[in-house]
């Protein structure tokens, strides 16, 4: 799992790749810890290479959405693999995640 | 092979650049040695030549002044016969180099036109003895002596010779002319000097053994008899082809010149120098001396040397080896320290260093080591210990989490069902659980996954059990227990931990399922009727459990056919990987519940039969989700 942070003017865009399991849940939360600052954030993650998520690393991006919401941002996830969306999908995570 | 050790390593280390600089040390002494005793022996060589030289000049230069004295007497008074043969016996008898002595005439001065010569002689016994030359013949006449000074008018060296009827040994004549006022010759004085003397003088220099000095004429003739051969036949041009150095004919040429000076050459064999000189009298000597000889004594010096040398190398190596061996002690006993270290006793007693070097830095640090390896060491004790307690209590909560679950599976005429919950290595946050109702012959079931593991999962998981059969014992819908349980997970849901939840109400008296999916997997059903496929129940999703209060959950009913089956599992089992992380997937799941053998199987059958076909699909990959499978059977 890898995550690339840049900053394009206003938007944030992250690219992701790989996989967050069990075993590397925690260093997601680490890499996306300057996705967690800032005002009025305009976050836009790219999930083309993202292969598989566990429920770990959907509270971790729960946890995102509650940040963005409390700093009134937004974010939006682009590009989902249908499997990973499925699992978006299964646990009503995409109706609280923006997904394009 | 046994090693070396330190201190042996070293000492020959040392042994060997001191070796080498005694080496490099005795090279220069021997070169410098050799040159020093080279000149010092060409030096004194020169010496003992011009002081044997100016010896044998003194002589020369004794018989010289007496004929030159008798000359004089025999002019004045030379009509006197008597007196002339006195003279010459005057001569032999005051001078012991002089054994002979004539004043001859030459044919003008007898009327009679003989030869006259009056001549003394020391005989065999030493006795004087005179005679009259000239008138036995004129063959004395023909002599070296008389001949060249007649012809040059000058004083004359003659060559060696014999002499035969007078003293019976080599001898040389030493001739001066008489002149008229003309300046004609008329009558030569000579004095005879016998050479035996000249080889004693010679044999007497050796400075070494195999010295040899020569005197020879500038002719080559050899004045001396020789050692080892006679040299009465030789010249020293004829001597220097027995020489195989061209060099020593040289030698003989540049004598013969009548130089002087120093030359080297191999002299049968041996190299050696020759110092070489004239005399006034146009003799030439020479002292040869071999090398070999000339350097024994500084070979003799470099063999005590040596040997001085290989002593003190020697000496010096113990003391070497004593003292680094002393030195390094130290080290062998650290070394047996950090073996007893090593073997677990952490305690090991250092060796004592009273040096304030390095060895005592090596010390501190041996002892800071052991220090800080004596406090690591408790304080891992402590930790361990800890860890210990915190395992045990873990295994505890876990122990007391599956005891939770129920265990006692219901078997019933209308209904039967079986659930298994395989936790992963950690306190894990699946959760199955179900309630029969006699009182409305109801069936109420539950399969949850917490988000992450640990203690933080355990606990919502069994809050969220707890919950489920609060609600359910007091007769809520579907609806109604998502949207409890929702709020009080969401309430200071600061960790945002969130259940996904598969709650369902069947009553087994109409076949109808009233559920709700709040963000599970979806569940398989499989109808009774054989000709209908096994199918996923894609519910209208909700979101999970926790993520936000106030959450209106939806709520679906099913009529559900006696001898229908359900399967309800968690992500545990269709995300279970192969280490190559592969999933086991949906439609891995849906082919073993499609199966015809599956459809007629009893619920624990049926678990158990999806649990070995996860199983036998991670193929030994170690499970890292709780994996949980409920089969309900009506």
């Amino acid at each position: 799992m890898d995550i690339t942070i840049t900053q394009e003017g206003p938007k944030t865009l992250a690219v992701l790749n790989g996989r967050i399991d069990t075993t590397n849940a925690d260093k997601f939360q680490q890499d996306i810890a300057p996705l967690m600052q800032g005002e009025k954030p305009d976050i836009e993650i790219d999930c083309t290479g993202m292969e598989y998520t566990s429920s770990q690393g959907l509270r971790i991006f729960l946890m995102l959405q509650k940040s963005v919401m409390a700093r009134q941002g937004q974010l939006v996830l682009k590009n989902i693999r249908p499997q990973v969306k499925e699992v978006f999908d299964i646990t009503g995570f995409s109706n609280i995640i923006h997904i394009e | 092979m046994v090693s070396k050790s330190f201190s042996t390593r070293l000492s020959l280390n040392i042994l060997r650049i001191v070796s080498i600089l005694f080496i490099v040390a005795l090279a220069v002494v021997a070169v410098s040695s050799h040159v020093l005793m080279s000149r010092e022996a060409t030096r004194s060589a020169t010496n003992m030549l011009e002081a044997n030289i100016a010896k044998i000049e003194t002589t020369l230069t004794s018989v010289e002044i007496n004929t030159q004295n008798a000359a004089w007497i025999a002019e004045a008074s030379q009509q006197d016969e008597a007196r002339l043969f006195a003279l010459t016996q005057a001569m032999v008898e005051r001078n012991p180099y002089i054994v002979g002595s004539a004043i001859a005439f030459d044919s003008s001065y007898r009327a009679d036109h003989q030869f006259f010569s009056p001549y003394s002689f020391r005989d065999t016994d030493n006795v004087v003895k005179s005679k009259l030359l000239g008138t036995e013949g004129v063959a004395s006449f023909e002599e070296e002596w008389y001949r060249i000074p007649m012809a040059t008018g000058e004083c004359h060296w003659s060559e060696p010779y014999f002499d035969e009827g007078g003293g019976e040994m080599m001898m040389s004549t030493y001739s001066y002319p008489l002149k008229d006022k003309n300046g004609k010759v008329y009558a030569v004085v000579t004095a005879d000097i016998a050479l035996d003397w000249l080889d004693d003088l010679m044999q007497s220099i050796h400075p070494y053994d195999h010295t040899h000095a020569t005197l020879a004429t500038a002719q080559g003739h050899y004045l001396v008899k020789g050692k080892t051969m006679d040299l009465s036949k030789q010249t020293i041009f004829s001597t220097a082809k027995f020489v195989k150095d061209p060099r020593a004919a040289e030698l003989a040429k540049r004598m013969a010149a009548g130089e002087k000076g120093t030359m080297r050459y191999t002299h049968h064999g041996k190299v050696s120098f020759a110092v070489f000189g004239p005399l006034k009298n146009r003799w030439t000597m020479s002292i040869v001396c071999q090398y070999n000889e000339v350097l024994a004594q500084t070979s003799q010096m470099h063999m005590i040397l040596i040997l001085v040398g290989l002593f003190g190398l020697l000496i010096m190596f113990i003391i070497c080896y004593r003292t680094i061996r002393h030195l390094t002690q130290p080290l062998t006993e650290f070394s047996v320290s950090a073996l007893n270290m090593a073997k677990g006793n952490f305690k090991a007693q250092l060796p004592e260093i009273k040096t304030e070097d390095e060895m005592l830095r090596l010390h501190d640090s041996f002892a800071y080591m052991q220090k800080s390896i004596n406090t690591y060491i408790s304080e891992l004790r402590t930790t361990a210990t800890a860890n210990e307690r915190m395992e045990s209590e873990l295994n505890i909560a876990r122990a007391i989490q599956l005891g939770m679950l129920p265990k006692d599976f219901p078997k019933q005429e209308n209904f039967e069902l079986h659930a298994l919950l395989y936790p992963a290595k950690e306190v894990g946050g699946d959760l199955y659980d179900f309630l029969y109702k006699e009182s409305d012959n109801s069936l109420y079931f539950a399969v949850g996954d917490v988000s992450g593991k640990g203690v933080p999962a355990a606990l919502v998981m069994a809050i969220t059990r707890a919950a489920c059969r609060f609600f359910a014992g007091m007769g809520m819908s579907m609806q109604q227990i998502a949207e409890n349980l929702n709020n009080s997970v969401a309430d200071g849901n600061d960790a945002n931990m969130f259940v996904t939840l598969f709650a369902g109400r069947i009553d087994l008296t109409t076949g109808k399922m009233e559920f709700c999916n709040a963000g599970h997997n979806s569940i398989i059903i499989i109808p009774a009727d054989e000709n209908e496929q096994p199918y996923y129940y894609k519910a209208v999703p909700n979101i999970a459990i926790g993520l936000f209060p106030d959450f209106h959950y939806q709520m679906e009913t099913l009529d559900l056919k006696p001898g229908s089956r359900l399967l309800v599992y968690t992500d545990g089992v269709s995300e279970a990987e192969t280490k190559k992380k592969e999933l086991f997937g949906d439609d891995r799941l849906l082919a073993v519940a499609s199966s015809p053998e599956f459809r007629k199987m009893a619920s624990e059958e049926m678990v158990n039969t999806i649990y070995t076909a996860v199983k036998n699909h991670a193929n030994g990959n170690e499970q890292n989700d709780d994996i949980t499978i409920m089969a309900i059977v009506i």
